[in-house]
């Protein structure tokens, strides 16, 4: 008999016994449905994180921030440092082989006023490379460029919340707006920054923060609003990906060497990613666990329903031998079966999986991606049960000695 | 020499007993014979019929079949013998209840292999059609009556083309109308040339063979030529 064939009769077997197939195939269509909503929900939150990563930058850049210590431990090294400066991001970006681009920032909460209106916002001193690093793009006008760096020039790019709150109706093109003051040009209006979290309750733009921020150029912000070149902190980006490890030893050995002491602390978004997504793995075994009890259910009930309906057959097992069925043959006739009515209930267990998945998503309590490969790997973990299940029926109807099958009553 | 059958013995081991089924049993069944074993319950007759048959095997002694020595095979090789050698004809006809009578006649063929499944449904079909049976292709053995069954099952035994018949009561669960018929059907085999191996303890159906051998505790008790 051949594959097809035997597939056909173990279909028409099923059919002929429609409650019997049904409960056989309970334990296997919940099982599926658990791995594809598990998998569906892995997936769903890691590619989520990831897009938030995108959305802040890549996973190209690294962040250098100063170490936190309490002043009254201090060294005399770590005191004698100046912390990062203006003058490390130049240093890095001169002598690291690596980097792709710089971005030092320094921010100041300034008063900031146009005609009659005042008011006190943050603004951040930056290159013309932070378009790059924080994945910003320009709405209208254009950004800080690198004569402005050049020249200390009194420029000022705007985020998108205030635009209306200061202009109101009129065109910002050719105004000056005051800061601390100063008159700076109004050069262009950033875009506006979005993502939204779902499954967190949430409504909330969490980028909302970087519309509120103006932009001058770095160089402007030390000459006129601080003491010192000191940063806030640095994010820098490998030329690739790959190159993510090397910037970070270039990066130490730089600053170790300018602050003689290792008082910084630099991390790398890829890291990052990779915390969120082994955290979102440990919450999720508790789903693998429902699935792999699900499955191992729904395979000894396959096993029990084998056993008991092998013990109905043996009479005919008796004849089949008879005529002829070597104990090859009734193995193959009966593991046939069982991998028939899991990959029917796999395919059942699929379509639910899918239907909870979707019905999750619009729901929007999870985030969820939905993949061919998770089709495929849940089928497959269905047909494995199947083989795994159906070996000992199989193997016992095989064994079966033709005098005594014959015999049984 | 088809059956050649030399001080064969089979015993059963049931743990505190053993049972000694057959004792020696010397038996030579000439190519297109006609035999009935006889013999009251337990004297070994099914027994030797299991083992002539390739069901079982013995404790001890020799079986050549068509010149192959039949004790050494492997199960696989047992079954290949059963499956195109012999057709067996079973007391309660043993036809499988799920599927149709086509499907029931054509397994040895699907066991067979190498037969393709058009082919298998045309000579069942015919089997059948040889039979009288032309009218019942599609149902199911229990839509059918005993002698219905029967004949089905004997259209199943010879769809191999064995050159050895065994038919183990085959009137057993009939009205003697109907076992008459049947047993027509066995001597037409027989005239036809098939060996024919009856057992039974039914005189009547013993009468049809040309040759009749007594059994009585595990032996050969002796023979009869009519």
């Amino acid at each position: 008999m051949n594959l097809v064939e035997s597939v056909g009769a173990g279909l028409r077997d099923m059919s002929s016994n429609k409650a019997r197939a049904a409960i056989t195939m309970v334990g296997i269509v919940l099982g599926v449905a658990s791995v594809v909503a598990v998998l569906s929900l892995m997936q769903g939150g890691r590619a989520q994180t990831e897009a938030f990563f995108e959305e802040l930058g890549g996973l190209r850049e690294l962040r250098i921030t100063n170490t936190r210590t309490n002043r009254v431990f201090m060294t005399a090294a770590e005191r004698a440092s100046e912390r990062l400066t203006y003058r490390d991001a130049h240093a890095i970006r001169f002598e690291c082989p690596s980097v792709s681009y710089v971005d030092p920032e320094i921010s100041r909460y300034l008063t900031v006023s146009y005609k009659d209106k005042s008011f006190q916002m943050r603004v951040l001193g930056t290159t013309a490379d932070y378009v790059f690093a924080d994945d910003m793009p320009v709405a209208e006008g254009r950004f800080i460029t690198d004569r402005d760096l050049d020249t200390y020039a009194n420029v000022i790019m705007m985020g998108p919340t205030y635009r209306d709150d200061i202009f109101g109706d009129e065109d910002w093109r050719g105004k000056q707006v005051q800061v601390e003051g100063i008159p700076f040009a109004v050069v262009g209006i950033m875009e506006k920054k979005e993502f939204y979290f779902r499954g967190g309750g949430g409504e909330r733009n969490v980028l909302e923060w970087f519309n509120r921020g103006h932009y001058i150029p770095i160089t402007t912000m030390i000459k006129r609003f601080t003491v010192s070149d000191q940063l806030g902190g640095l994010e820098i980006a490998a030329k690739s990906v790959d190159l993510v490890p090397t910037l970070m030893e270039e990066t130490r050995t730089v600053l170790s060497r300018r602050h003689g002491v290792e008082d910084f602390d630099i991390e790398s978004k890829s890291e990052q990613v990779q915390q969120q997504a082994e955290q979102q793995a440990f919450f999720n075994i508790i789903f693998w666990v429902v699935a792999f009890i699900s499955l191992f259910v729904g395979g000894v009930v396959i096993a029990n329903i084998m056993l008991s309906s092998i013990t109905e057959r043996i009479r005919e097992i008796g004849v089949q031998k008879a005529i002829g069925a070597s104990s090859r043959d009734i193995f193959i006739e009966f593991l046939v079966e069982a991998l028939v009515i899991t990959s029917v209930g796999g395919a059942i267990g699929l379509a639910l999986g899918y239907g909870v998945v979707r019905a999750m998503e619009s729901a929007l309590i999870m985030p969820m991606a939905f993949s061919p490969s998770i089709l495929l790997l849940a089928f497959l973990t269905s047909v494995a049960v199947g083989i795994v299940f159906g070996i000992f029926p199989a193997l016992r109807a095989a064994r079966l000695d033709p005098v005594e099958a014959l015999r049984y009553e | 020499m088809l059956i050649a059958v030399d001080q064969l013995t089979r015993t059963y081991d049931l743990g505190a007993a053993k049972v000694h089924a057959l004792r020696g049993v010397d038996l030579k069944v000439e190519e297109g014979e006609y035999l009935a074993i006889m013999g009251p319950s337990g004297s070994g007759k099914s027994t030797l019929m299991h083992i002539l048959g390739c069901l079982d095997t013995p404790s001890s002694g020799r079986y050549v079949l068509g010149g192959e020595e039949v004790s050494g095979l492997s199960g696989r090789e047992l079954a290949r013998v059963r499956n195109q050698r012999i057709g067996f004809v079973f007391q309660n006809f043993n036809l499988l209840p799920r599927i149709d009578l086509v499907a029931n006649v054509a397994l040895p063929l699907v066991y067979h292999g190498s037969v393709t499944k058009t082919e298998r449904i045309r000579r069942a079909s015919e089997a059948l059609e040889q039979l009288g049976l032309g009218h019942r292709l599609k149902h199911r053995p229990n839509e059918l009556s005993g002698g219905e069954r029967q004949r089905a099952a004997i259209a199943r035994a010879l769809i191999n083309q064995p050159n050895i018949v065994l038919a183990d009561e085959p009137t057993g669960n009939l009205d003697s109308k109907t076992g008459h018929e049947i047993m027509d059907i066995l001597d037409a085999l027989s005239a036809e040339g098939k060996t024919v191996c009856l057992v039974t303890h039914d005189a009547n159906v013993a009468e049809h063979a040309r040759r009749t051998v007594y059994m009585q505790d595990g032996a050969v008790a002796r023979e009869d030529y009519s």
